[in-house]
């Protein structure tokens, strides 16, 4: 304890001090931590991406300005090895979202239908077996895919007979990565759709039962109207996070045949910390360039549902 | 009406079965496939069941300690996800708090505005962050993997909107009675916010268990890396498929932490979706 006297004497005089002291203070204790955390890891390395793009740097020494250059050889230098790395990246990933997305939307939507018929029992079992692949690391699912499509040891191959070599043979390879992300995807999107779909009224669909709705009827008319908020949420949120997609052609196809299934992601990895002296500018101008996309994709999305649900 | 329900039960169920066996089928393959000898895998064409039970695969993994340290990296995942969650849980109760519960001057601002630049897509800053954890000297440490995931703001959205719904006469009352924010915080409204926090931290642990890009690109060191990037050195290291069980088991044993942690909370799993269905209200 510190002397009394002295105490005393400090706290008169102190009081509004410390008042005001305290009222900073407090919050940034408790806000300040994460607000530190937020500057390092999230604000500065954005700017600093973004301001990385316009530069020439190999992540050792300082990067050099050299205003556009990347994106004009990235957009335009078609004699550019980085030119048709960027496009055929691009045209990849876009061809991956296309496919991967509408199946992770479609899919978890029929599962949960199907969950809420009244006859359909084991609804807590089905919903985990679903539910679990979302719950297993892509190289640890990878090993265990690739095992099953084997040509000679797998399941495909000794029971269906099936002679494809199915990583390295298009169409092929873009369908283990599908299936290996359908299988995974599809539990966090069935949760949700749902909890969505229990919290639609019951009496709407007796009412709708009474005046002789089919189950068909009911879907387009009940129940996608009710949850379309978690529907332009999870769509959203889906098709930016398949925009990443890095796991699974790296896990399954390694970007093979002949490229052909080498996502722009791989693309930035290899670019930036890939063998030899690291492009980091380059791989900034298209980690920007991606980013963009993924932004220009989301509002575009979001703003056309919202105005068509309205 | 009757044969109607009937029929839709049965597309329904059929949907269901079929399914369900597919995702089932890896799971029960990997396992039963770990148990085999390769002689067995090579020769006898496809069963679901090993003709003879044997473990010499778990054994030959767990001494294979220079190229596939399998322990070591299991180890590294536990003490990365289970730090991380434990700092996770303490950051997002902490800042759901001071956004929610203190009166600062442009809080709301402040935290809209962080809410707003988390927005923007994430594949731009990983090669400056990999470039500041280089300066921090934590590339090949796993600090790497602990502490940068603490920046994120969903979690803390979550958190905020949930201590939105606990009544402010709480801590009025627990003001006049002299007690701070700090007392506040921890013995009225930590033990309200509990299940958020459990249902965060769970997903915490998962995430980071499972992340796969970040770890391939900052460790270059086989005995510092977690067990999701060890996976991917071993497709080279067991190469092509010559060792097919001590394969599978290796997957098997990354995969049984998640799967145990589901068995335990499944409950939690479940429920986080009522969190993010919340979000419309």
């Amino acid at each position: 304890m510190p002397d009394r006297k002295r105490q005393a004497h400090y706290f008169s005089k102190r009081r509004n001090y410390k008042a005001m002291n305290k009222k900073l203070f407090a919050p940034f204790f408790f806000v300040g931590p994460h607000l530190i955390l937020f500057l390092i890891f999230i604000l500065i390395p954005t700017i600093y991406g973004i301001y990385a793009s316009f530069t020439q740097w190999n992540l050792m020494n300082d990067p050099v300005w050299i205003g556009l250059a990347n994106y004009k050889t990235i957009l335009f230098d078609s004699s550019s090895t980085f030119h048709t790395q960027f496009f055929n990246g691009l045209k990849n990933t876009l061809l991956f979202v296309v496919i991967s997305v509408p199946l992770l939307i479609v899919i978890p939507l029929l599962v949960a239908v199907a969950l809420e018929h009244k006859k359909v029992k084991l609804k807590g079992v089905i919903q985990s077996i679903i539910y679990i692949p979302g719950l297993i690391s892509i190289s640890a699912a990878a090993l265990i895919w690739l095992l099953i499509f084997n040509k000679q040891l797998g399941i495909t191959g000794n029971v269906f007979h099936s002679q494809v070599a199915w990583a390295a043979t298009q169409p092929y390879a873009w369908i283990i990565i599908f299936v290996i992300t359908v299988w995974g995807g599809v539990g966090g999107n069935m949760i949700i759709y749902r909890a969505s779909i229990a919290g639609v009224s019951k009496e709407l669909y007796e009412a709708a039962e009474i005046d002789g709705a089919g189950s068909v009827r009911r879907f387009f008319s009940i129940t996608l109207p009710s949850i379309n908020f978690p529907l332009i949420y999870t769509f959203v949120m889906t098709t930016a996070g398949a925009f990443n997609v890095f796991g699974q052609p790296l896990m399954m196809t390694d970007g093979g045949p002949r490229q052909s299934t080498h996502v722009l992601m791989m693309y930035i990895r290899q670019l930036a910390f890939g063998q030899g002296e690291s492009i980091a500018g380059m791989a900034s101008a298209m980690a920007v360039l991606l980013g963009l996309v993924i932004l220009v994709i989301s509002a575009l999305q979001y703003y056309v549902m919202n105005r068509n649900t309205r | 009406m009757s044969k109607k329900v009937s029929i839709s039960k049965y597309i329904a169920y059929l949907f269901l079965i079929v399914l369900c066996v597919i995702w089932v089928i890896p799971v029960v393959f990997g396992i039963t496939t770990s148990f085999r000898s390769q002689t067995e895998v090579v020769s006898s064409g496809f069963r679901l069941f090993p003709k003879e039970w044997i473990f010499e695969n778990y054994v030959a993994i767990l001494e294979n300690t220079s190229t596939a340290p399998i322990l070591r990296w299991l180890f590294n995942s536990v003490f990365i996800a289970v730090s991380h969650t434990l700092l996770v849980i303490v950051i997002i109760s902490l800042t759901g708090y001071g956004y929610s519960r203190m009166n600062f001057k442009g809080r709301d601002t402040l935290f809209f505005t962080l809410l707003g630049i988390s927005f923007f897509p994430g594949v731009v800053n990983i090669i400056p962050s990999y470039k500041i954890i280089d300066a921090f000297g934590w590339v090949n440490t796993s600090w790497a993997m602990i502490i940068p995931g603490l920046a994120g703001m969903g979690n803390i959205f979550l958190v905020r909107q949930f201590m939105k719904g606990i009544p402010g006469e709480l801590d009025e009352s627990a003001r006049v009675d002299g007690a701070g924010d700090f007392r506040i915080y921890f013995s009225i409204i930590l033990p309200l916010i509990k299940p958020v926090l459990i249902v965060c931290g769970l997903f915490s642990f998962v995430g980071s268990w499972n992340d796969f890009l970040w770890p391939v690109i900052v460790y270059t060191d086989v005995d510092k890396m977690p067990i999701t990037a060890g996976l991917l050195l071993l497709q080279d290291i067991y190469g092509n498929y010559r060792m097919i069980g001590q394969l599978m088991g290796s997957a098997m044993l990354a995969i049984i932490p998640t799967l145990l942690l589901f068995a335990f909370a499944q409950k939690y799993f479940i429920q986080s979706i009522n969190l993010n269905s919340g979000i419309k209200g």
